[in-house]
């Protein structure tokens, strides 16, 4: 250990206990404190406050803290992955998706507690996320992609239905925040024994994660039994995990920071770095509550303390990116086997436009009525197309700008998994959005559009500054959007958690609507996407050349900076207008692409015009969805839209390299 | 003796904790085929992306031409300089004549008209190449010497009197290693190019490059002809392994490790 970390980490102890004594002493003169053991019985009001509520909470957030470090640490050592954690794994997010379906479907399974729902939420999610990196050979970025995504669809999911069954779950609203609140020691006990039994696991595991470090060929070669260590790790770092999730909720990123700031402070060895990092985990956990204590003490304001470790953790992610080696075995990040390529794209593209106004005109004439579905005369067809066809306008021109964007990032970082999503601009463009309802009294639809374009731009700027170092590999740009999307998310739940009549507006909005659309809108989502083609048009060289590589087009005489912000620029701006719209999650921007290139459109920009007709398409198709399928109320349209895609994302990564 | 295609002067590339390259002074000649040779971690491909401006050096100047490297435009120097990486990256989806077209970007740049020179350009890059039969296949289909072929093509198609080639034959078998290398000779000497190559392999430096510059840990061992290479102290002080010469029936002198 340095000499830097037995300076720091006594500071950090004794910066916990002092805040956890500040709160404490607030509540409760020392000279009251109840004795050891406590009992109920001879207590006052204020001493069973402190005996079952600050006490078992002080000492859950040094437990809860260590059993997520030494779940980072554990993930970090057997997928060689600096960036993997149950957060960016989508663990935590699998747990949570269970405990609110359970919650709805079955309260019955929560008889027996929360343990056995959330470990079997955080377990699909790991193995589903597992499944898909071993097709890659466990590849850091994307796996991290992977989890993120897994993540994000089990919040939006999660979201949905919380949104669906608003009044009765707040409770579980605040629980997605990783609230710390106790009223007795069960938890405390509960937890204490898994970490426990975790540290035995893991001290039993250091050397085969050691022999790991070398890479699985090399682990084979010293016959190591790879499926089996791979497989113990992966489930006690997901048992650790889920049991933090079903006791506090969604605690983000302690995991991500432990094993990294052990690293920071000295730590080496796989030893060294399972034991410093829980160690860190518990003094970063404790403190964060100290400071929410504190607060809440001041304020009176309760914020959940997982809402304040996802805060910290952006930035550390975004921090520890430029250390992430690329190790990377190429090819490894790349999709399945060649796709076809078509002779004459043009044809394609004559029918997919035909076909998109075939579709558009279709579903303004057809709806459903009370007791079936009617087909609309000329008269009510008249009448009905200044309401309807707004809405389908600006819907496919959501969709096309979406997917257009998708398109340009997936080229410009040579990886299928690129899109908006993972950019980190949609997570922006929602902060835009709650800082706006929360900054201007009672918003109409113009302030909101300028703060969410004003949220995804600052989103972008942040990761731009990536993209204008020429050494940052493309994949490590997503990265750093992922980061921004945490981030984002860590913020939204802080503000879920107030359970203020602005939270229930951003939460319907997170789901996407178009049912409010005007002939304005519609207008102005139309120029920016036909700005946005018009752009791709330009940059076709670019886009042709860039997934080479940065040293073929550099060789070329490609202004590789100047491209590479000028396209991520544009994707932004698209992003951030459709997301006003669509909400922050739809998945076009990674299908519309997808199904272009599988379609046989190769060339830039038959691929990038492809993808925009394939978006509209998708997004028409998906509010038309949105309406029909709950009439007569409206379902949110991103969420259909994200219903349809993540199962097609499954798949799509699950595919093998022909 | 015409002026030097690149002079160095006092090069030096540092990352975090090594030096790759330690005070280079050197010039490269013009018209010729120049091997850069070395044991791994020499330097040589270092020294190679910093020519191709694919890399920045700590310290030191380096001119092409005549001009310091910072001086030139990006597309003015792809005009004048091609450069191969090492590895060829995927070309999902690309047709071979698209792949060459590619090369005239620093010709036509992002917005200008692919003109009838422009394809006259590609069309004789091709053919130099011996391409031309599967313009029309995709890149990805091709086996891994006929796929150079094609990025030498592409090079072709930029109308660079120079060439940076970053071990083009590592990754294929001798007949193609052959192949590549005659076609790399013919370019140069036919056509009046200059190529610098990073190359492995000894016997083929000696058989195909008519110039030679030897690193080791980052600094120059030796710079000269071929005939000069082939000596056993020579390449001894290069590879730090005893090396024996034996002569060919033809005069030709091929290295084996003693």
């Amino acid at each position: 250990m340095s000499r830097t970390a037995r300076i720091i980490l006594p500071l950090a102890a004794a910066l916990a206990l002092a805040l956890w004594l500040a709160a404490a002493r607030q509540l409760l003169p020392w000279a009251d404190w109840p004795g050891w053991p406590l009992d109920p019985q001879a207590m006052d009001l204020h001493q069973i406050l402190l005996g079952f509520g600050l006490m078992p909470r002080g000492v859950i957030a040094l437990v809860a803290g260590a059993a997520l470090g030494l779940s980072g640490a554990i993930l970090q050592a057997v997928l060689r992955n600096p960036v993997a954690d149950p957060t960016t794994l989508g663990i935590s997010a699998g747990a949570q998706l269970a405990l609110v379906l359970a919650t709805i479907f079955a309260p019955a399974m929560l008889d027996q507690g929360r343990w056995p729902v959330a470990m079997a939420g955080a377990g699909a999610a790991a193995a589903l996320v597992m499944a898909i990196g071993a097709r890659r050979a466990f590849a850091p970025v994307t796996m991290v992609i992977a989890g993120m995504l897994v993540g994000m669809t089990a919040s939006a999911v999660a979201t949905a239905i919380t949104l669906a069954r608003g009044e009765y779950l707040l409770s579980l609203v605040i629980w997605n925040g990783g609230a710390l609140v106790q009223q007795d020691w069960a938890g405390t006990r509960a937890l204490a024994l898994v970490l426990v039994l975790g540290a035995l696991g893991a001290a039993a595991l250091a050397r085969p994660l050691r022999v790991l470090s070398l890479g699985a060929e090399g682990a084979r070669g010293l016959g190591l039994n790879i499926a089996l260590v791979r497989g113990a790790a992966v489930a006690l770092a997901v048992a650790l995990a889920g049991a933090v999730s079903a006791e506090l909720g969604l605690i983000g990123f302690v995991g991500l920071a432990g094993p990294a700031l052990a690293r920071t402070l000295g730590a080496r060895n796989m030893a060294q770095v399972l034991a410093l990092a829980p160690l860190i985990g518990a003094l970063i956990l404790s403190v964060c509550d100290g400071v929410v204590l504190a607060l809440a003490g001041a304020g009176g304001e309760m914020f959940p303390t997982g809402a304040v470790t996802g805060l910290i953790g952006g930035p550390l992610l975004i921090w520890l990116l430029p250390r992430l080696r690329g190790s990377t075995p190429p090819g490894t990040e790349a999709a399945e086997g060649p796709a076809p390529r078509l002779a004459r794209p043009g044809r394609v593209l004559v029918a997919l436009a035909l076909v998109v106004a075939a579709m558009a005109l279709l579903l303004v004439w057809i709806g459903r009525v009370p007791g079936g579905w009617a087909v609309l005369d000329w008269d009510s067809f008249r009448a009905f197309l200044p309401l309807r066809l707004p809405r389908l306008v600006a819907a496919g021109a959501a969709g096309a700008a979406l997917a257009m964007a998708g398109a340009i990032l997936q080229r410009l970082t040579a990886n299928p998994l690129a899109s908006p999503e993972v950019l980190g601009v949609s997570g922006g463009a929602a902060i835009g959005y709650a800082a706006t309802l929360f900054a201007v009294t009672a918003p109409g639809q113009g302030p909101l559009t300028l703060g969410t374009m004003a949220g995804a731009a600052l989103a972008l700027a942040l990761v731009a500054t990536y993209a204008r170092r020429r050494d940052m590999p493309a994949e490590r740009v997503l990265l750093a959007g992922i980061a921004v999307s945490a981030m984002a998310a860590a913020v939204l739940s802080a503000i879920m958690a107030t359970g203020s009549p602005q939270s229930w507006q951003v939460l319907a909005w997170l789901s996407g609507s178009s049912s409010t659309v005007g002939p304005a809108q519609a207008a102005v989502l139309s120029a920016i996407a036909g700005a946005v083609a018009a752009a791709a048009w330009l940059g076709r060289r670019w886009l042709a050349t860039l997934p080479l590589g940065p040293e073929v087009a550099a060789g070329l005489g490609l202004p590789l900076v100047r491209a590479r912000l000028a396209l991520i620029l544009v994707a932004g701006l698209a992003t951030g207008a459709a997301s006003v719209l669509v909400g922050p999650l739809s998945f076009t921007g990674l299908m519309a692409p997808h199904l272009a290139r599988r379609l046989g459109l190769a060339r830039a920009w038959d691929h990038v015009l492809g993808a925009a007709l394939i978006g509209a398409l998708l997004m028409i198709a998906a509010d038309f969805g949105a309406r029909m399928a709950g009439f007569p109320y409206e379902l949110p349209l991103g969420l259909f839209a994200s219903l349809l895609g993540a199962p097609w994302l499954i798949w799509l990564m699950m595919r093998t390299r022909r | 003796m015409t002026a030097a295609l690149f002079s160095i002067e006092g090069l030096s590339l540092d990352v975090p904790g090594r030096r790759l390259l330690d005070g280079l002074t050197l010039a490269l000649p013009a018209g010729q085929m120049v091997a850069l040779i070395g044991h791994n971690g020499s330097g040589k491909s270092t020294l190679l992306k910093v020519l191709a401006r694919q890399v920045a050096a700590t310290a030191g100047r380096v001119a092409f031409n005549g001009r310091a490297l910072a001086d030139w435009q990006a597309r003015d120097y792809a005009r004048a300089l091609a450069f191969l990486p090492q590895t060829t990256p995927p070309a999902e989806g690309m047709l071979v004549r698209e792949l060459v077209a590619l090369g005239r970007y620093p010709w036509h740049g992002a917005l200008g008209r692919f003109g009838p020179e422009d394809h006259a350009a590609v069309e004789a890059a091709m053919a130099e190449c011996g391409v031309a039969a599967f313009a029309d296949r995709l890149v990805d289909t091709l086996s891994g010497g006929e796929r150079q072929r094609v990025w030498l093509a592409m090079m072709v198609a930029q109308q660079a009197q120079t060439l940076l080639l970053d071990e083009p034959i590592s990754a294929l078998d001798i007949a193609h290693q052959v192949e590549v290398l005659s076609l790399v000779r013919r370019m140069c000497h036919a056509q009046g190019r200059s190529a610098v190559i990073v190359l492995h392999e000894v016997n083929m430096t000696a058989r195909f490059c008519d110039h030679v510059v030897a690193l080791r840990g980052g600094r120059l061992v030796m710079q000269g002809t071929t005939a000069a290479l082939m000596r056993p102290e020579v390449l001894a002080e290069i590879y730090g392994l005893p090396m024996q010469v034996l002569r060919r029936e033809n005069g030709e002198a091929v290295a084996v490790p003693a």
